[in-house]
């Protein structure tokens, strides 16, 4: 469709390209620094005569959604932090009904309020959740606007392929940011749902999507049913990158647009005669455990470098189960972590001090 | 290579503007860059500034604290960004409301009166653009054609009436310092 | 011979009843599924259901349904409306889950004149959960939370739903009725057929906010609890129309 470059904003590009994938409906309120995803759409929706609400608060936002993609169309809304933390319930709900609710959280600082300038604390929130039962959601980490696009793109194919909530977890630098980018088209195929839709029940029995689990022995065996697609979901979909790998002693690991710092401070130490590496989990959820595991069974050490306290720190260190050392170095919120600051860092590390916390 | 410049002024006198077409130049060079500004409650009262960064390679990160070049146009942004220069890098000044003085003497400095020359231009709205053509003369990495390019990209169909005024601040801007 | 008395075709033929003797979920949701029968929309109506005893509703009737979380049955709806508006979307909720959790919903999705028809059934408590004070509970009212009864000082006024759904201009339609009598039983029908025509019609949401019994937590007989609904309850939620966008 589309393959000049554009110098575009990410929270447009995202927006920009649900539009491309298909996004029949948003459903959002305001909350900086994402905001713009709905200014955007509320304008293009109406002139394609695709449906849009500017929600009554982010509890009806995502529960609009819901009941949009229960006929089978797709749908999003975007939030962020604080705003998603209401949203919990609902990712619970559509996780037990199966539905694909496509979700974008451009990070803010917290906890609480906190404030609009970016940080990465909603790791936990993404990958554990903050909603009750077992369940998993597909969460995409991109690193740049053009990964807002392709990973906007997979966002809505996953959703529907596998028929669970998927959230785009982007922060407010690269909602903010301005890069060039290519749209292209949406490159997946579309998914049928006609095996389960509520499309009116013509010429067949009704069908009712719902958690309540009055039977016991049913609830068990759905739940084991959630946990085998999502295994077949690791099996499938697991996604990272990974530089100089082959021969780094120490491994900086970082996610989102914290990728973009590790990589030029692996250029940086490998330049001062360090062996560094990079390994970025673009699936945050499913995690690249075994691949982290196989490098730490070779003995290579990892710094985890991310804007929160260690929250993806604890899922390396859990892949790297003793193999080898586990160093962090994060700031909770504000300045992203400069290069310069992660270079000394890992040179401590380095020097088997793993706390070399900045 | 990898530069980046931090660009600001008061709000109102088109500094993301001005970043976007900077931005957009280089992009058209075929660099890759990214634009990133401040935003929030910041844009509302005080200084406004974005920053812009290009590399040859992928651009290793924005949000930094420390820049190559600061394009300022007015006093509140020469005093707050003179500081995050990086000793050898570059303040440009609009001469025209920034006094010219120079607290630090690692780096250097370039005094313009691009206020004074875009009133001379019809308009003090052309003052971001005479700073772009300032900027232009500075640095040897962005061409004049690409700024050229990247204005009508971002004026867009809608103003086009307005670019040959721009083109003509661009134009002065860059040979304003020789004049200086 | 002639059959005089049957299921609705938007019933199920399988279902098992569940609910408390004396209840009038039942004959709500039977007057709702010969209202999809005779506006013959069974196979195009799809049914936000909702948290409490309300939530069964997909037990009963043969039309494709999703429950929504406590609450946000409208929000839901609105998002198959938006994703659908070829479809009738309708909500089946109670008083806590429509008056109370999901009092934001409710009234944004009136605000908003969604295409949407949402029906309350008021039984001033929280049923499920065993009999608790709710936002429709009336003063005096002895409930499991309210042991002295509902007072001003501790719990307020109740809320009167029809009243105020009138007032929303997205509104088309606003009514409340009983189940106590065949008469009020042949008005509730009425109500909530016109509760789906202004849905139809393409004018806004249609409202009708349905007195119905808790005989269990109400510690009463079946007889008992309806008197209470014909006597008491119609003193602080009076029957009517209270809007009609397509009268006059």
């Amino acid at each position: 469709m589309n393959n000049e470059k554009v110098l575009i904003k990410g929270n447009y590009a995202i927006a920009q390209a649900a539009i491309n994938a298909g996004c029949q409906c948003y459903f959002g309120y305001p909350i900086t620094p994402q905001t713009e995803i709905g200014e955007y759409l509320s304008g293009k929706m109406q002139e394609l005569g695709r449906g849009y609400v500017c929600a009554e608060s982010e509890l009806a936002a995502i529960n609009m959604v819901i009941g949009a993609v229960s006929t089978g169309v797709k749908a999003m809304t975007s939030s962020s932090s604080c705003a998603v933390a209401l949203m919990q319930e609902a990712l619970s709900y559509a996780c037990s009904d199966e539905l694909p609710v496509v979700l974008v959280n451009v990070m803010r600082a917290g906890p609480g309020l906190g404030y609009i300038y970016p940080a990465q604390g909603d790791y936990n929130q993404s990958v554990y959740g903050g909603g009750n039962g077992d369940y998993k959601i597909i969460v995409l980490a991109p690193s740049t606007v053009q990964e807002c696009i392709d990973y906007t793109y997979k966002a809505f194919y996953l959703a529907h392929k596998y028929r669970n909530p998927v959230i785009l977890l982007a922060d407010g630098l690269l909602g903010q940011m301005m890069e060039p980018a290519c749209f292209g088209e949406y490159p997946y195929p579309e998914i049928d749902n006609s095996s389960w839709a509520l499309t009116g029940a013509k010429n067949r029995i009704s069908r009712a999507i719902y958690s309540c689990a009055r039977d016991e022995k049913k609830q068990i065996n759905h739940i084991n049913h959630l946990f085998e697609k999502f295994e077949l979901i690791s099996k499938n979909e697991t996604e990272w990158e990974e530089f100089e790998i082959d021969d780094a002693e120490i491994i900086l690991t970082a996610f989102g647009s914290m990728t973009r710092n590790i990589k030029a401070a692996m250029k940086v130490l490998r330049n001062k005669g360090i062996k560094a590496g990079c390994f970025r989990p673009i699936t945050l959820n499913p995690f690249p455990h075994k691949r982290i595991y196989e490098l730490a069974s070779k003995g290579k050490d990892f710094a985890v470098v991310e804007m929160n306290m260690g929250q993806m720190f604890k899922d390396v260190k859990y892949a790297v189960n003793g193999n080898s050392n586990v160093g962090l170095i994060n700031r909770p919120v504000g300045e992203w972590l400069k290069v310069e600051e992660i270079v000394s860092a890992v040179e401590k590390i380095m020097e088997k001090d793993y706390a070399a916390s900045i | 290579m990898e530069k980046n410049f931090i660009l600001a002024g008061f709000g109102g006198q088109g500094i993301l503007l001005a970043g976007t077409i900077l931005a957009n130049a280089f992009m058209l060079d075929d660099k890759n860059v990214t634009w990133y500004p401040c935003y929030g409650a910041e844009m509302r009262g005080g200084t406004v500034n974005c920053e812009v960064v290009v590399s040859d390679t992928e651009v290793s990160s924005v949000h930094k604290s420390n820049c190559d070049y600061a394009l300022v146009l007015n006093q509140q942004s020469f005093d707050r960004f003179v500081k995050n220069v990086k000793s050898g890098g570059t303040i440009i000044a609009n001469s025209t409301l920034v006094s010219e003085s120079k607290p630090r003497d690692d780096i250097h400095y370039v005094f313009a009166p691009m206020g004074k020359l875009a009133n001379e231009l019809g308009t003090s709205k052309v003052t971001n653009v005479v700073s772009l053509g300032v900027l232009s003369s500075v640095i040897d990495f962005v061409s004049k054609d690409a700024l050229k390019l990247a204005i009508e990209k971002v004026l867009g169909s809608k103003k086009k009436d307005l670019l040959p005024l721009n083109f003509k601040a661009l134009e002065s801007g860059s040979e304003l310092i020789a004049k200086v | 011979m002639q059959q005089v008395f049957s299921i609705p075709k938007s019933m199920k033929k399988d279902f098992k009843y569940t609910f408390c003797p004396g209840c009038d979920h039942g004959i709500a949701i039977r007057l709702l599924a010969e209202v999809l029968d005779e506006l013959e929309i069974q196979d195009k109506t799809i049914c936000a259901a909702s948290i409490g005893c309300s939530v069964f509703i997909y037990d009963f009737l043969n039309v494709d349904s999703i429950e929504a979380p406590h609450g946000r049955a409208l929000a839901e709806a609105t998002g198959v409306k938006r994703a659908c508006p070829d479809k009738v979307v309708f909500t089946y909720q109670g008083d806590g889950d429509f008056a109370s959790i999901g009092l934001a919903e409710s009234m944004h999705a009136a605000f908003r004149g969604e295409r949407l028809t949402a029906l309350m059934i008021n039984n001033t408590t929280y049923g499920m959960t065993g009999g608790q004070h709710g936002p429709t509970t009336m003063m005096g009212q002895i409930t499991t939370t309210s042991p002295m009864g509902r007072n001003r000082e501790y719990y307020g006024y109740p809320a009167r739903m029809a009243e105020q759904l009138a007032l929303a201009d997205g509104c088309a339609y606003s009514a409340r009725v009983a189940l106590d009598s065949i008469p009020h039983i042949n008005e509730a029908k009425k109500a909530i057929k016109k509760a789906f025509r202004v849905q139809l019609d393409g004018i806004g949401l249609g409202f009708v906010e349905i007195l119905s019994t808790c005989p269990t937590n109400w510690k009463m007989t079946p007889e008992q609890a309806h008197e209470r609904v014909r006597n008491d309850m119609v003193k602080t939620f009076p029957l009517g129309v209270f809007k009609d966008v397509t009268e006059g």
